[in-house]
């Protein structure tokens, strides 16, 4: 179902420039999304996936550093490029971006239809007609009826805008879509139909998601591959099977724990602790202060670590100098 | 929302708002010794003219100005009869004092005016004075002769006929020795004298009198029309400006924020009735209504204050305490305090107003310097409170007087600078306050 | 799957006008009523609620007492007589002036008069024309007033808001600190500013001229006359330009700066849309509707300043009538200046509420709220 390597992240660095000094939030993340596979990033609020997702896009605030690292398109680094050629052949031409509370992601005073149809007469110079056209058919895929691309978002209902948010992704056709927490500001019946449309569209179209959030449940409807982010670093990259299936880090272990299932026997359990402050974060392993499988080595900083086949963690336990205390 | 603790220390990072602090510490101090150096009751008196000021120049300009431009205007010299030398002797049925009043006058430039103040003591009989003048030179010149009542005031300057004799006006022809009809005449410095012969007809008669060459400069701010010291309306103008631009913005604030806590609380009518109240204010212009209150009714100072508080209560600000409470509404510690049984007025005055106080302020200090310009702006019109001193009364003097036209620059400059002063001061300390209290401008 | 037909751009067109419509007759109504409301205030205000009528007895008995005694022709009548001559002379004022009437009723009489804008009559003023209707008097000033401060007040709106647009674009920069240290020179009104202008640029180096509307004598050709008139414009508008300036950038580039971290401009920039277009309709049009609410605010401020300014210029406008009125206290012109003050403080408002309807589509549809 996946093809070749279509984003390949190398050594990822991002830091905030704050009163207190930087605050890395993505502090060496390394990542690969192939063609017409969903890469779902899961992880806590403030693990990094936010700051992510807009380095992606390279939508960055003021106070941040550039980012540090590779990033590549289909084999070509696109982190170097300059601002004004990222612009016109990276943004929306090839990675799209769906922000998370679509409540504020549309401007409210323009019309609907004509923010679905800008980035094709930005980036593909249609006329008014074709794009407006094209609009409307990108409306009928997510599901909203046409006569809403002359209402302004206001007019809209939360579902319904997010599905905007979403046709407004897609009317570019992009290879990858960014989907920063798209359901999370929604009710659970909304939540699924989204998700629907998602699995519509990858099907269709092929394209390839990255889909950024903390419901877990949520994201194994779509997800072929799960990487999940702990105090800006990854450490559990997997399929989705087998991160749901059987993880191999401790965080995996004890958050799949922590997901209520319908039938099961016991209750289910929390981590205790916080995560790290990421202004200085602790030089060895950033979760040993909440393993309960944390051991001497682990005060030195766990490289990522061959699991299995496509397969990867961030932790002493599985390296191949023999894991375990 | 930042404490107040945090938010005063990062005062100091600001270097505008230190500038700012130190201005408003300045005034005040000046504020505090005007009240303490010259009461109340005195000011009003000192500044309604008259006898106080007799010995004054009229519109001169300060002395350190001219003394900065290089030049040697003349200050006003006052000498006594107190203090001179007096001759007797004796005639018989009556008696001759001589008395010769030194006038030491080193200036470049001539005196403004001559007066000579004479006060004599009789019972009956008025004594007989003869006044001439003599300069360094010996050249002895008549002033005049007359019978002396008990206050006189005898202008020599203003005198005609030694204007003719001398083919100048008397207070340049006495001091110089250029011959009349040339122009450009310039000062001859020295010693002058001026000799009064006063013959008395009673033993106990006295003459006590005071020559007044007045300068063109004085003091620190220079004279007004009516020679008063405008020392002293500046000195006293601070306090008043200082207090006016307090208490309306304390006044207007406060109460806003109540009255929008108030609305925001009970919504419904309440809040729709503060909403119209509101853009009924907005319609009504304050100053063309402060001008029919203070032409129809009185323009003393606290009819004034208050038609400024009340008519600034329902404020545009109330929109924006409005946004700003509305969440607050919501919150949960609100409906924790109805729980326990709080009601309104408790819940506004103790949750809802000390929550915004923070963001209050920079907008409170900004206020200040506006209000201190309206209180200006009515008495230059004609409509300040009409005993106090107050820098706009000071401006309206001169704008009346055409103080521009005829070269008095330091008499609008000084009123205008102290103004400007104020409200940079506060304004200054107003928005690095913003910066720091206001949460939206923190995150940039 | 069939495409439904996208609605017609009539259609839509049409349902918002309607809402214009529907918009714009509230907020008249409420208007009216406002300036209904506001009006009355000054009238109560300038007649004591009533009391004015004690002093104008007075007034009356003392008149007609003077008239009485100074006329020969009663000069025979004994006390008495003449009492009752002077009581019904006094009934007879009384009753002209409808004084006998609770001044309660009047006041409503007055409303209707000055909704109507019939003003009365000037007391000792009258107009160049020499008409002594206090509105003509006014309308005769109200022109040179709307020239100054239209001019001063758009000058400002246009340069502030672009300089502040491009200001945002250079947050922390040297400029963006110089026009931060500049904010508080907005402290002092715009008289202030004039009187110094009047100083420095025409007694100390006489460049323009320090009052007035035109030369005297005016020039005969238009084109003369109107270069006169922007000469004499000249330092007023600067001293208004100069009091607003700084803090009207600083505000809109704050404002700016604000919007700028909103999600949908964001999200706008990761669309890779150019820079221009970004600014021009992601930062630019959403925040144009608050600031011009803020800018209605402004100008408020910048009216009731009118007067000295006027007085300051010496120009022929609202503002010095207002001010010769005050000398001469002629009530009626003052309070006719009051309710023209209002009437155009209202259009203003309602103007500018057009706009923000137009220009912000959610008010609308709410009808305004807040």
């Amino acid at each position: 179902m996946a093809g070749a390597p279509l984003l390949e992240i190398e050594n990822l660095r991002l830091g905030y420039a704050t009163e207190r000094g930087t605050l890395w939030a993505v502090d060496g993340v390394n990542l690969e999304v192939r063609r017409n596979e969903a890469l779902a990033v899961l992880g806590e609020s403030g693990c990094g996936k936010s700051s992510l997702a807009r380095t992606l896009l390279r939508t960055l605030p003021r106070n941040a550093h550039a980012p540090s690292g590779q990033m590549r398109l289909d084999g070509r680094d696109v982190l170097g490029l300059p601002e004004e050629r990222f612009r016109r052949e990276v943004r929306w031409v090839r990675i799209a971006l769906v922000m998370q509370a679509a409540m504020n992601a549309l401007n409210p005073v323009v019309r609907v239809g004509e923010q679905v149809a800008e980035p094709l007469r930005v980036h593909h110079r249609l006329g008014r007609r074709e794009a407006h056209r094209r609009a409307g058919a990108a409306f009928e895929e997510v599901g909203i009826a046409t006569d809403f691309l002359r209402r302004y978002p206001h007019e809209l209902s939360g579902g319904m805008r997010q599905r905007a948010v979403l046709a407004m992704a897609l009317v570019t056709e992009p290879d990858l879509v960014v989907l920063d927490e798209p359901t999370s500001a929604l009710d659970v019946l909304t939540q699924a139909s989204i998700m629907n449309v998602l699995k519509r569209i990858k099907a269709q179209r092929g394209v390839s998601f990255v889909l950024i959030t903390h419901d877990i449940a949520t994201s194994s409807e779509l997800a072929d591959r799960v990487a999940l982010m702990y105090a800006g670093q990854v450490v559990e990259t997997a399929s989705a099977e087998a991160f749901f299936g059987h993880p191999a880090h401790p965080y995996s272990r004890l958050l799949m724990d922590s997901v209520p299932r319908l039938h099961q026997e016991q209750p289910p359990r929390a981590i205790p602790g916080r995560p790290p402050s990421l202004l200085e974060p602790p030089t060895g392993c950033r979760f040993a202060e909440r393993c309960p499988k944390a051991y001497e080595r682990c005060s030195e900083p766990p490289p990522e670590v061959a699991y299995d086949t496509r397969h990867r963690v961030r932790c002493w336990l599985h390296h191949r100098s023999g894991g375990g205390p | 929302m930042i404490r107040w603790r945090d938010g005063l220390t990062q005062v100091r990072r600001y270097p505008s708002a230190v500038a700012g602090l130190l201005i408003i510490a300045m005034l005040i101090a000046t504020a505090i010794y005007a009240v303490t150096a010259i009461p109340y009751s005195e000011a009003q008196k000192l500044w309604r003219g008259g006898d106080a000021w007799q010995d004054l120049p009229v519109n001169a300009s300060p002395a350190w100005t001219d003394r900065l431009l290089g030049g040697d205007a003349p200050r006003t010299i006052t000498v006594s009869s107190e203090d001179a030398p007096t001759e007797r002797q004796d005639l018989g049925a009556a008696r001759l004092e001589t008395t010769t009043l030194e006038v030491d006058f080193p200036y470049d430039g001539f005196p403004s005016e001559i007066n000579l103040f004479l006060e004599a003591e009789f019972e009956q009989g008025q004594p007989f004075t003869r006044v001439h003048w003599r300069t360094p030179d010996g050249e002895e010149i008549p002033i005049d002769a007359r019978r002396v009542g008990e206050r006189e005031r005898f202008s020599i300057s203003q005198d005609r006929q030694l204007e003719s004799r001398l083919g100048r006006a008397p207070q340049v022809g006495l001091f110089t020795d250029a011959e009349p009809g040339t122009p450009d005449p310039t000062v001859r410095t020295g010693t002058y004298e001026l000799v009064i012969e006063t013959v008395h007809f009673e033993e106990s008669a006295r003459l006590h009198a005071e020559l007044v060459v007045y300068g063109q400069v004085h003091g620190a701010f220079g004279t007004d029309h009516q020679r008063r010291d405008l020392a002293v309306a500046l000195l006293w103008g601070t306090p008043v400006a200082l207090a006016f631009g307090l208490l309306a913005a304390v006044g207007t604030t406060v109460t806003t924020l109540i009255i929008a806590a108030t609305g925001v609380w009970y919504g419904g009518w309440v809040d729709a009735t503060i909403q119209r109240l509101t853009e009924v204010n907005i319609i009504l212009p304050l100053l063309p209504i402060l001008v029919m209150i203070g032409t129809l009714y009185s323009t003393s100072i606290w009819l004034m204050l208050g038609v400024v508080v009340v008519l600034g209560i329902f404020s545009a600000g109330i929109k924006m305490y409005r946004s700003m409470l509305l969440p607050i509404r919501e919150a949960p510690y609100i409906e924790a305090a109805r729980a326990y049984g709080a009601g309104g007025g408790r819940i506004i005055l103790r949750y809802m107003v000390p929550r915004i106080l923070p963001v209050l302020i920079p907008t409170f200090v900004t206020l200040i310097p506006t209000y201190v310009f309206l209180e200006a702006s009515l008495a230059v019109l004609g409509l300040g409170d009409p005993v106090l001193p107050t820098w706009g009364k000071v401006l309206h003097d001169a704008q009346a007087q055409s103080a521009l036209y005829h070269g008095f620059y330091y008499w609008v400059l000084s009123p205008a600078a102290l103004l400007m002063l104020t409200g940079l001061g506060f304004a200054m300390l107003g928005f690095a306050l913003d910066r720091i209290f206001n949460p939206r401008l923190r995150n940039l | 799957m069939a495409s439904a037909a996208p609605v017609s751009r009539t259609a839509s067109l049409l349902r918002d006008l309607r809402h214009l419509g529907v918009f714009t007759a509230k907020r008249l109504i409420a208007l009216l009523l406002t300036v209904l409301i506001g009006v009355y205030l000054t009238i109560l205000i300038a007649n004591m609620g009533g009391q004015v009528d004690e002093l104008r007895m007075a007034q009356i008995q003392g008149e007609v007492a003077e008239q009485v005694r100074g006329d020969p022709a009663f000069q025979d009548l004994d006390s008495e007589e003449r009492e009752e001559l002077m009581q019904r002379q006094i009934d007879l004022e009384v009753e002209r002036l409808r004084l006998d009437e609770p001044f309660i009723v009047r006041s409503f009489d007055y409303l209707r008069a000055a909704m109507t804008l019939d003003l009365g009559r000037a007391e000792q003023m009258h107009s160049d024309a020499g008409s002594r209707q206090v509105y003509n008097i006014i309308a005769e000033r109200l022109p040179a007033t709307l020239l100054l401060f239209g001019t001063a007040n758009l000058l400002v709106f246009f340069v502030s808001v672009f300089a502040a647009l491009s200001l945002s674009r250079r947050y922390g920069s040297r400029l963006d600190q110089t026009v931060i240290g500049l904010a508080p020179t907005s402290a002092a009104p715009a008289w202030f500013y004039g009187i110094f202008l009047i100083l420095l640029l025409a007694f100390i180096f006489p460049l323009l001229p320090s009052g007035g509307m035109v030369a005297v004598p005016p020039p005969e050709d238009p084109w003369a006359y109107a270069a006169s008139v922007i000469r004499h414009m000249a330092l007023p508008v600067a001293a208004m330009f100069i009091a607003q300036i700084f803090i009207s950038i600083y505000s809109w580039r704050t404002f700016f700066l604000i919007h700028s971290s909103e999600d949908y401009v964001e999200m706008a920039r990761a669309k890779g849309l150019p820079d221009a277009l970004v600014e021009q309709r992601y930062i630019l049009r959403p925040t144009l509707s608050p600031i011009i609410t803020s800018f209605l605010l402004m100008l408020i401020g910048l009216w009731s300043g009118a007067i000295i300014l006027e007085q300051v210029f010496n120009w022929p406008g609202l503002g010095t009538l207002l001010f010769e009125a005050i000398g001469h206290r002629d009530t009626p012109v003052i309070i006719g200046s009051v309710v023209i003050f209002a009437y155009l403080l209202a259009v203003t408002v309602f103007l500018l509420d057009f706009l923000y309807a137009i220009l912000d589509p959610r008010v609308r549809i709410d009808g305004g709220q807040g």
